[in-house]
C-alpha cells in the first residue's frame, strides 16, 4: 500500500527518535521497525493479549492500537528502557522475574513488566488480587500466571523497601 | 490510495466538516482500540484519521438535576472509577468494569464503545488472510452467519445482519434511559441509547457525530445489576449480559428497567419481562417468570438456542441482585 509519510519526533525511553512514518502507522511498528526497539512484543494486533503494552505518559497501553502520530510530545516508555540506563541494573521487576521464574517462552514478559511498573507505581503495596486485575488484559500462554504474581508482589515488597 | 492524511481537530464543527468534505474516505479515531485494529487487519483502508481527542471539552461526567452527561470522549476507566456513578449508577460503572482490559478500559472511549464495529467472524476475516465474505454489512446480499457457524450472533431481532451488538456501556446506558446527542451540520438531535444502533450499523448520517450520553434523574433507592456472561472472564464480549433497573417499593416492583446484551443487533429492552414484573411482589418464582418472558420473542439460529437458556438465568439473578 502507499500513502503519504510524515516526519515524527517520539520520545522513548528518554530519548529522541525522529522517524517517518504513514499516518496510520502503530506505535508498536514504528518503535520496533522503524527505531529498532524490538522488545515490545506484538502478537493479537487486536487488544486481546496485551503483550505490546508499553507507558505512555505512565499509561499502560496497547502500542499495537496506539497511532504513532498521536504519540508525538508524550512520554513513552518500553521494557528496552526498564532497567537502569547508565549502570544497566536491572529493575526490581526484572530481577523476581529473572530469579522466580517470571517467564517461560517470554513473549508476553515485556508487557507482563510494563503493565506491572504503572500498577506498582499508582499502588505500591498490591494485594494479589490488585495484580491479577491489573494484569488481567495480559496474556500468557505458557500460563504461568502464578508466578508472574509472585514476581510483581515481590518486587513490590523490595521496591518498599521491605526483605526480600 | 491508502491512509494520506492525519488530522488532529479541535472542535466538534472542524470534525463534522472533514466528514461532510471527504464522506466515507475518512474516519473518528477517538480510543483507537477497535479502528486501528481494523486498520491492522486491512478491514477499512480510509484516507484520512481524524483524531477527536484533541477536542477539548468532550470528556467530562457532570451532574445535572440528578442525573448526569457524560462526554463521548470520557474513557471507559474514568466511568468505572467516578464516585458519582459508582454511587448512583453502579449498572453503568459494573458495565465499565467488564468492557475489554485494563489497557482496553483506560484507552478506549464511550463514543467508541457505542460506535465499535460488530465482531462477527464473517465480518471480521481479515482480507489479509486471502478471503472476505462480502456480507450484507459489505453492501453485499447475504449474511453468512445464518447458514454457516451463528453460534455468537443474534437470537432476537436480525436483520439481514445478524451480528449482535458488541458495546456493554449502551446495555447499561439503554437501562437507565439514556439519550445520546448527536452532532451533525444542521444541528444537534438525541435519541433513546438503544435506538441508536440498528442491524447494519447504527442512525449515525454521513456527516454525524456522538458527542454526549445523557442520563435522566433516577428515584433514590432503585436497585442496579449488570451482569455479563463470556468465554474469558477477564477480557471478552458478552454472550449474553443483563443491565436491570428496578425500582421495589414494600416489596413490590414499582417499575422495571431490563435491557439483555449480546443477543440482538441492539441493546434489546425485554418490555415483556418489565411487564411481568411491574406492580407485582419481588419473588424468584417472578424473577424466573420475568427471565422465560425476557427471552419469548428469540428465535435462536442453528448454533445459538445456548443464548436463551443463559439469559433467562442471568436476567432472574440481576433481578434478584445475586452476582453470577
Amino acid at each position: 500500500m502507499s500513502g503519504k509519510v510524515t516526519r515524527l519526533v517520539l520520545t522513548v525511553d528518554g530519548q529522541k527518535y525522529e522517524v517517518v512514518a504513514r499516518p496510520d502507522a502503530t506505535l508498536a511498528a514504528v518503535l520496533r521497525e522503524d527505531i529498532g526497539l524490538t522488545g515490545t512484543k506484538v502478537m493479537c494486533e487486536g487488544g486481546e493479549c496485551g503483550s505490546c503494552t508499553v507507558l505512555i505518559d505512565g499509561n499502560p497501553v496497547l502500542s499495537c492500537l496506539t497511532l504513532a502520530v498521536e504519540c508525538q510530545g508524550r512520554y513513552i516508555e518500553t521494557i528496552e528502557g526498564l532497567a537502569d540506563p547508565i549502570s544497566g541494573e536491572l529493575h526490581p521487576l526484572q530481577k523476581e522475574f529473572v530469579e522466580r521464574s517470571g517467564m517461560q517462552c517470554g513473549i508476553c514478559t515485556p508487557g507482563m513488566l510494563m503493565t506491572a511498573k504503572a500498577l506498582l507505581a499508582e499502588n505500591p503495596d498490591p494485594s494479589e488480587d490488585d495484580v491479577r486485575q491489573a494484569l488481567a488484559g495480559n496474556l500468557c500462554r505458557c500460563g504461568n500466571y502464578k508466578r508472574i504474581t509472585e514476581c510483581v508482589l515481590a518486587a513490590a515488597k523490595t521496591m518498599r523497601g521491605g526483605e526480600r | 490510495m491508502g491512509c494520506s492524511q492525519h488530522i488532529d481537530a479541535t472542535s466538534v464543527t472542524e470534525a463534522i466538516s472533514i466528514l461532510q468534505s471527504q464522506g466515507d474516505k475518512a474516519v473518528l479515531v477517538a480510543g483507537g482500540t477497535d479502528l486501528v485494529g481494523m486498520l491492522n487487519n486491512r478491514l477499512i483502508s480510509p484516507e484520512t484519521l481524524v483524531n477527536i481527542k484533541t477536542i477539548p471539552g468532550m470528556d467530562y461526567i457532570r451532574e445535572y438535576s440528578g442525573g448526569l452527561r457524560i462526554g463521548a470522549l470520557t474513557r471507559i476507566r474514568d466511568i468505572e472509577t467516578s464516585a458519582i456513578i459508582r454511587e448512583y449508577f453502579p449498572v453503568l460503572a459494573e458495565a465499565a468494569v467488564s468492557v475489554g482490559s485494563p489497557q482496553i478500559r483506560r484507552m478506549g472511549t464511550l463514543g467508541g464503545n457505542f460506535c465499535q464495529e460488530v465482531r462477527c467472524w464473517y465480518y471480521r476475516r481479515s482480507p489479509a488472510t486471502g478471503k472476505t465474505f462480502t456480507c450484507y454489512r459489505k453492501g453485499g446480499n447475504v449474511c453468512y452467519a445464518t447458514s454457516g457457524d451463528n453460534r455468537y450472533h443474534s437470537v432476537i431481532g436480525g436483520k439481514k445482519c445478524f451480528a449482535a451488538c458488541p458495546s456493554d456501556m449502551a446495555v447499561a446506558l439503554a437501562s437507565l434511559h439514556a439519550h445520546a446527542t448527536l452532532a451533525g451540520a444542521s444541528g444537534t438531535r438525541s435519541v433513546p441509547v438503544e435506538d441508536f444502533f440498528i442491524p447494519l450499523g447504527n442512525i449515525l448520517k454521513p456527516g454525524e457525530m456522538l458527542t454526549e450520553v445523557s442520563i435522566p434523574a433516577l428515584k433514590p433507592g432503585s436497585r442496579q445489576k449488570f451482569l455479563k456472561f463470556r468465554h474469558r472472564k477477564t477480557i471478552d464480549f458478552a454472550l449474553c449480559s443483563v443491565a436491570s433497573v428496578l425500582e421495589v417499593e414494600a416489596g413490590v416492583v414499582a417499575d422495571a428497567s431490563l435491557v439483555l446484551g449480546g443477543v440482538a443487533p441492539f441493546p434489546y429492552r425485554a418490555k415483556a419481562a418489565e411487564q411481568v414484573l411491574k406492580g407485582q411482589p419481588l419473588t424468584e418464582d417472578l424473577a424466573s417468570e420475568a427471565g422465560a418472558a425476557a427471552l419469548r420473542a428469540a428465535r435462536p439460529l442453528s448454533l445459538n438456542a445456548y443464548k436463551v437458556t443463559i439469559g433467562r438465568v442471568l436476567v432472574k439473578r440481576a433481578i434478584l441482585g445475586v452476582d453470577m
